[in-house]
């Protein structure tokens, strides 16, 4: 059985001058299996080629069609029109710049991030290319594995009142790439060194432990089990350590 | 790294690293504190169930006896200044936070972030009425079985065509209501910042107890309405 649908979608491009921001209403017709994702083509198609939005593998797998959906963050891509009224609106995500429309730029905040946090593996130890892979035990790589699985959609962020009035909050996807790399034991870095990343205002300690993060996540990483680890271990760290003279640059 | 991007953060930053760390146990410490204190006073006042107020009675005496009163009251006052301070710090509080959270919380249409939204107001709702509450339990000091029936059967002035509420009675309430539903709450998110439990478990389990704490309290009001009626203030208990 198909339906109506009415979208109604924010439009404003901050390139035009004089462009004002404005919610515009597309109607369209629903069928079986159409999701969010396929509707907004479908309008940019047939109705209006300026309406802007990202979207790149439409399989939950890039995170760029993430959008207040009604109000609440969610991918374009995952979310089927029937589960939502026969109106509905769609928001860009607050916290991350507008590009335009329903498309942000969360690229140079989780840039920012990566360097903030230094995601990367830090060891000392020389790479062999004819070595055997270290081994790790299956524990461990699915403890690391679920943190891993975040695409950096950004809808934690967005749904994240702290991260919305602080610009420094590092967020749950911030604090869950963290808790990653505790767990993973190539990573050489010392409590010290975690400390001084996340055992602030801006990481571990700034959550206030709203969960919307945890509820709205598409991938349902989970998010608070992630925060309260990092917590823990950082309240941990920062009870035992000796920081007098700490450097912090 | 880039966390000290300006001068100030980087003196902040080393005037003492840990500073952030102790302020957060700070707000989760008191709070676990107050908790305990909210849940145990209210136990204590339960007490009324018991022969009549007799126990109520000794009880308060024990507090004056053990310098419990004299230590406990200035010391729980203590720990809630460093509660408000340590959890106020959370709140959204320029004109543009409020803002955004409010617009926020309405499209996210999310339980726990409006049930934030409520310890919020609880939090100063409290403020107000227990800053009342020990002014008025200080002022009319030793409590007495009595005197706390006769305070909550109390009428107030009568308005217009002889109508009138009992004030202190509808205080106790918004108090009761108010401080609950902050202490539960605020309970849960300390609990999903720390993560020892599972989290929607846990929310059963403190609204729970939360609900039989409210049954003894307003349980507890019901009982002084009738000692009221059976006691003249300042008369002998049996």
């Amino acid at each position: 059985m198909s339906r109506n649908i009415t979208l109604s979608i924010f439009r404003y491009n901050p390139n035009i001058p004089g462009d004002t921001p404005r919610m515009q209403d597309y109607k369209l017709e629903e069928y079986s299996g159409m999701t969010l994702f396929v509707a907004l083509n479908e309008i940019r198609e047939k109705q209006d080629p300026t309406l802007m939005f990202d979207f790149v593998c439409r399989a939950a797998i890039c995170g760029s069609c993430a959008m207040l959906i009604n109000g609440r963050p969610g991918l374009a891509c995952k979310t089927l029109t029937k589960n939502l009224p026969s109106r509905f609106t769609l928001m860009p995500l607050p916290v991350f710049k507008l590009i335009g429309d329903l498309s942000v730029d969360t690229g140079t905040w989780f840039r920012n991030l990566q360097v903030r946090t230094e995601s990367w593996i830090h060891t000392n130890k020389k790479f062999d290319p004819n070595a055997l892979e270290v081994r790790m035990s299956n524990e461990t790589a699915e403890a690391i594995y679920e943190p891993e699985r975040c695409i950096e959609c950004g809808c934690c962020v967005a749904t994240c009142i702290t991260a919305n009035i602080r610009e420094d909050f590092i967020g749950a996807t911030g604090i869950n790439r963290v808790s990653r790399f505790l767990i993973d034991p190539r990573d050489e870095r010392t409590d010290r060194e975690y400390f001084e990343v996340v055992g602030n205002e801006d990481g571990a300690f700034g959550c206030v432990g709203l969960m919307a993060c945890d509820d709205y996540c598409p991938m349902e990483v989970p998010l608070q089990k992630q925060l309260a680890l990092v917590r823990r271990k950082m309240a941990a760290a920062g009870l035992k350590l000796d920081l007098k003279g700490m450097k912090i640059s | 790294m880039e966390l000290a991007k300006n001068l100030q953060k980087t003196l902040n930053q080393k005037a003492n690293p840990k500073t952030d760390l102790y302020v957060d146990l700070a707000e989760s410490v008191t709070g676990i504190i107050l908790v305990g204190f909210l849940w145990m006073h209210m136990l204590f006042v339960g007490t009324i169930y018991i022969n009549n107020g007799v126990l109520f009675n000794s009880l308060s005496e024990g507090l004056d006896k053990y310098y419990l009163a004299q230590i406990g009251i200035p010391a729980t006052v203590l720990v809630i200044l460093i509660h408000i301070f340590m959890a106020g710090r959370r709140a959204p509080m320029r004109l543009r936070d409020l803002r955004i959270a409010w617009r926020l919380t309405k499209s996210l249409k999310h339980t726990d972030t409006w049930i934030w939204v409520g310890q919020v107001i609880t939090a100063l709702i409290i403020g107000i009425m227990a800053s009342m509450h020990l002014w008025e339990i200080m002022t009319t000091w030793p409590i007495e079985a009595t005197k706390s029936a006769h305070r909550v059967a109390l009428d107030g002035i009568a308005f217009m065509g002889g109508f009138s509420i009992k004030y202190y009675l509808w205080f106790y309430v918004a108090l009761l209501l108010a401080g609950e539903y902050h202490a539960g709450f605020g309970l849960y998110r300390i609990f999903v910042k720390w993560g020892w439990f599972e989290r929607h478990k846990m929310g059963y389990v403190l609204k729970g107890i939360t609900l039989i704490i409210l049954f003894i309290g307003f349980g507890a009001l019901y009982m002084f309405i009738r000692l009221a009626e059976m006691v003249p203030l300042g008369g002998a208990l049996h």
